[in-house]
């Protein structure tokens, strides 16, 4: 028998002390809503890690009092790679590859906040092409990521249909990313410097093709599952979160918006080329799950809107600038954020002069989205839950990291 | 953006902070140097003050070879505002928590503690984030991903 271990370090654990914690911290438990007046017994409730509802491996620990949650516990980790140790030990131009595996349905975002945050050290000077070339990556990477929620948060709420229609629209948009960046998900497209590669001739008929269509199936799916009374009735005033609590469980994004704080990377923190678009930030106040499915909906069609200037204004020019093949940015400290689908996803990194990052950390905006959600799970209703949950958006490839 | 130092030093002085050391970084932003003991008073004058720094944008640890430095970075939609408060603590000290003044630190300061080896104390659910519990302190750079025999062999 060879005694070592298989896939992690030698010495990589050592035995589970025991441990005495409470599950769910008592300061964050609620009393039970009442939503009956019967006394039942309690039930503890693994959901998943492998339940679809859980968008991932996410296990959701659940004590329920009948069909109430009185108790939530979110169980992450189980997708740990170590990403931010992991790029200590890269190349600054490597280190697209582990980002693209976090946020796994929108990696251009990771790739380009932290070849924004190399650049910030690095001082360099972006071509204009390049800039505007990652705007358009990022909208069609944001419109594919949306689509997923879309999907899936109909499924969350009983629906089937619209998913397979979120998926038809989806296809067109991997099929114009693998066209440009030749994968169809770690796309390993923005470098610091630049981007690349340049867009290829076959892609811009595919996109155009793309936004000839996708108006009416917006149209299509705001009729199908936003117009669906069942919908209605399942997403809002459920899910609530006002705007202190927004803030100060520190979400971002869609998220923050749909409770009334404006709050947008791209308008507020601008990069890129955003500052040149024309495009209006949705907003909604209630701050339940239908506002966020709202916002949602509105950036699809702001995100189409700033597809279709790219396409038309893509200036001339070079698509990277001139940076050295083994990047040393001189030592220093930068933040560097993107608005990406799930909010604001940040890169704070640390050069020491050498060829690989000091110290990575990446900013996860599901990660502060789940325990958001985790607080005010007590005190609804199991299929609330999983609404609640739907609605925020979470990704646990970026969670875990 | 950036918030004014000055403005910054006579917040904190009025909250009887006095001798904090508040730098402009050039390419990152205004950081504000605390120790362990004056952490919280600083967080806490920040986010009661006029300047308004209610939300906490990411709190995460740094492992400088000397000390873990634990920063916090805050944001101030009133005033359009971020500033980095960094904390050194030694290596396997305590990590207080600051949950009941941003909610928003709950998961990242699990993560920070079982990432760099501190203990955390005042936290509701002081368990491992993402490692099995009794995992060594990952990002903390003398644990190597590779042993030396994996170097020198790849």
């Amino acid at each position: 028998m060879d005694p070592r271990h298989l896939v992690s370090h030698a010495g990589w654990l050592t035995p589970n002390p025991p441990t005495d914690v409470e599950f769910v911290p008592a300061s964050l438990k609620r009393a039970p809503m009442g939503v009956d007046a019967l006394d039942t017994e309690r039930l503890i409730v693994n959901m998943g890690p492998q339940h679809p509802s859980t968008h991932g491996v996410l296990r959701l620990l659940l004590e329920l009092d009948g069909e109430e949650v009185v108790a939530a516990e979110s169980v992450v980790g189980y997708l740990h790679r170590g990403i931010e140790k992991l790029a200590e030990h890269r190349r600054y131009n490597a280190v697209g590859t582990l980002m693209d595996r976090g946020d796994y349905t929108s990696g251009i975002f990771n790739e380009l906040a932290f070849a924004l945050a190399a650049e910030a050290i690095m001082a360099v000077e972006i071509p204009r092409r390049a800039q505007w070339l990652r705007v358009l990556l990022s909208e069609l990477n944001r419109i594919a990521s949306h689509l997923v929620w879309y999907g899936t948060f109909g499924l969350d709420t009983g629906a089937m249909g619209q998913f397979l229609y979120a998926v038809r629209d989806r296809e067109q948009l991997l099929d114009i990313l693998e066209d440009i960046t030749g994968q169809r998900m770690m796309f390993n497209y923005v470098r610091p410097g630049g981007v690349v590669a340049d867009i290829t001739t076959t892609a811009e008929p595919k996109i155009r093709a793309f936004l000839a269509t996708i108006d009416g199936y917006l149209d299509e799916h705001e009729a199908l599952l936003g117009g669906n009374e069942i919908f209605q009735g399942r997403t809002r005033g459920v899910g609530v979160f006002e705007r202190p609590m927004a803030a100060g469980f520190g979400l971002t994004g869609a998220n923050l918006r749909a409770s009334g704080l404006g709050f947008d990377v791209r308008k507020d923190r601008p990069y890129a080329a955003y500052e040149e678009m024309d495009f209006s930030v949705p907003l909604a106040t209630e701050g339940d799950c239908y506002a966020r499915y709202l916002v949602r909906m509105g950036e699809l069609r702001q995100a189409v809107r700033i597809v279709r200037q790219c396409i038309d204004g893509l200036p001339e020019g070079e698509h990277t600038a001139k940076v050295p093949k083994v990047i040393r940015p001189p030592v220093g400290e930068a933040y560097a954020a993107v608005e990406s689908p799930r909010g604001e996803l940040g890169v704070h990194l640390i050069s020491d002069g050498t060829e690989n990052p000091y110290r990575m950390r990446y900013r996860p905006p599901a990660l502060y989205a789940l325990q958001a959600a985790e607080a005010i799970l007590p005190g609804v209703l199991l299929a609330d839950a999983v609404v609640i949950l739907g609605s925020v958006d979470i990704v646990l490839g970026e969670i875990d990291r | 953006m950036r918030p004014d130092t000055a403005a910054l030093a006579r917040t904190l002085s009025a909250a009887g902070l006095k001798g904090i050391e508040i730098d402009d970084v050039p390419s990152l932003g205004v950081v504000i140097h605390a120790s362990a003991a004056h952490a919280r008073p600083v967080l806490s004058a920040l986010k009661a003050s006029d300047d308004g720094f209610e939300f906490l944008v990411d709190l995460f640890g740094i492992d400088t070879t000397e000390a873990v430095d634990v920063v916090y970075h805050l944001r101030s939609f009133a005033r359009d505002e971020e500033v980095f408060v960094k904390v050194d603590l030694d290596y396997g000290s305590d990590l207080a928590s600051v949950w009941d003044l941003f909610p928003a630190a709950l998961m990242p300061e699990r993560e920070c503690a079982e990432m760099f080896g501190l203990t955390l104390s005042g936290h509701p659910n002081p368990k491992h984030l993402l490692l099995t519990e009794g995992s060594k302190p990952f990002l903390l750079k003398q644990h190597l991903i590779r042993t030396p025999e994996e170097v020198r062999n790849r």
